[in-house]
C-alpha cells in the first residue's frame, strides 16, 4: 500500500476500547433501570403496585412511550450514550487529537515496552465510525420512544468494544469486508 | 427495573461476551479442510513447489500485518514454502468466489495448487506448522 499512513500503536485503539465499554456497561446500566424500561400499570398509577395481585390484570405499559422528549433527552442513559457517541464521532474525524488516544500517548505508553509493530490507522478509524453508527441508532430509538432501544443499541457496541479491548478482534473492521463485498463500500478505484 | 436485576444482567452479559470471545480465538486456530482446485486467481509465479501460504487481507484488517510477518517468518524458515498475499479491498467478486467472509483468512496450498485448508482469522503459529507438515507429508520446517 504505498499510500498508506504512518502506523500506530495497536495497543493505544485496545486501550480505548476498554474504557468505552465500561462506559457502555454504565450506560446499559442507567438503561436498565431508567427511562428506557421502566414500567407502570396503565390503569391506575405507579401507586397501584401491589405484590399479590397478578400482572395479568394490570396492562403494563411502557413510561418512555408517553414521556415527553425532553425527558427522553435528560434521561442518564440517554446523556452518557450521548458523550459516548460524540467520543467516537471525534475518534472518526481526527484519530489523533481524541482524548482516548491523547491518554494513552501521554499517560499509558511511556510505561510500556516500545511496540513490536505498528498498525494502519485506518481500521480503527472505521470501527469508530461503526461504534457512531451503532450509538446514533440507540440515541434516535430512545427519541421516537422505542422502549429498550437504547439499551440494546449499548449492548451490541459494548460487544463489539469489548471484543476488541480484550481479544484485540475488531468487529467493525472484520465488518468492512461484508460490505465491500455488498458494494456498499471500496468500490472506488484504488488510489 | 430492580438495580440488583440490572446489575445481574450486566454480569451475565460480560460473561457471555467474554466466553464468545474466549470460543471465537480457539476457533481461529482450526482450520477447515478443503479440497478445492479454482486456482486461476493465483499466479502460478507465486507458488511455492512444496506449499504455498496465500493471506487474504483488506485495506481495513487491523491484525493483517501481524499475520503476514509470523507468515513471511514461516515460509523463510521452511523449505519450497512461499507466501503470497492477496489484497481484496477492492476484488469483491474474488472474496465471494472463495467465500471469504473475514480478513485475515489463509489458504494453505499443496504443491500441486489445490486449496488444503483454510484459517479465517488470526492462527496460532504451531496451527500453521501442523498444516503445512501435512500437506507437505514431511517435516521440513526448522
Amino acid at each position: 500500500m504505498p499510500d498508506a499512513p504512518a502506523g500506530i500503536d495497536p495497543r493505544g485503539p485496545r486501550f480505548g476500547a476498554a474504557i468505552t465499554s465500561l462506559l457502555l456497561l454504565v450506560v446499559i446500566l442507567l438503561g436498565l433501570t431508567g427511562l428506557s424500561t421502566a414500567t407502570s400499570t396503565a390503569a391506575f398509577g405507579w401507586f397501584a403496585y401491589q405484590p399479590l395481585s397478578s400482572h395479568a390484570f394490570f396492562p403494563t405499559a411502557f413510561v418512555i412511550a408517553a414521556a415527553p422528549v425532553g425527558a427522553r433527552i435528560l434521561d442518564p442513559a440517554f446523556l452518557l450514550l450521548l458523550v459516548i457517541a460524540l467520543l467516537f464521532l471525534w475518534g472518526v474525524l481526527s484519530p489523533r487529537t481524541a482524548p482516548w488516544g491523547v491518554l494513552y500517548r501521554k499517560a499509558v505508553q511511556p510505561r510500556l515496552k516500545p511496540p513490536t509493530e505498528l498498525e494502519d490507522p485506518r481500521p480503527p478509524r472505521f470501527a469508530q465510525g461503526v461504534g457512531l453508527l451503532v450509538s446514533v441508532v440507540g440515541l434516535l430509538l430512545q427519541l421516537a420512544g422505542v422502549p429498550w432501544g437504547l439499551p440494546i443499541a449499548a449492548v451490541a457496541a459494548f460487544v463489539a468494544a469489548f471484543l476488541n479491548a480484550v481479544f484485540g478482534f475488531c468487529l467493525g473492521c472484520q465488518m468492512y469486508l461484508l460490505l465491500a463485498r455488498w458494494g456498499l463500500v471500496g468500490r472506488r478505484a484504488a488510489a | 427495573m430492580p438495580p440488583w436485576i440490572a446489575v445481574l444482567i450486566v454480569v451475565v452479559l460480560v460473561a457471555m461476551t467474554a466466553i464468545t470471545g474466549w470460543a471465537l480465538r480457539r476457533r481461529e486456530s482450526h482450520p477447515r479442510r478443503t479440497k478445492t482446485t479454482d486456482l486461476e486467481w493465483l499466479a502460478a509465479d507465486v507458488r511455492g513447489p512444496n506449499a504455498t501460504l496465500v493471506q487474504f487481507s483488506t485495506q481495513m484488517c487491523a491484525r493483517c500485518p501481524h499475520v503476514r510477518r509470523m507468515l513471511g517468518e514461516l515460509a523463510e524458515v521452511t523449505d519450497g514454502v512461499t507466501l503470497a498475499e492477496v489484497d481484496l479491498t477492492h476484488q469483491s467478486e474474488l472474496a465471494k468466489r472463495l467465500h471469504i467472509l473475514q480478513t485475515p483468512t489463509v489458504f494453505v496450498v499443496d504443491a500441486t495448487g489445490a486449496v488444503r485448508s483454510r484459517f479465517a482469522g488470526v492462527p496460532r503459529r504451531d496451527a500453521i506448522t501442523a498444516e503445512l507438515d501435512r500437506v507437505i507429508g514431511e517435516p521440513t520446517h526448522a
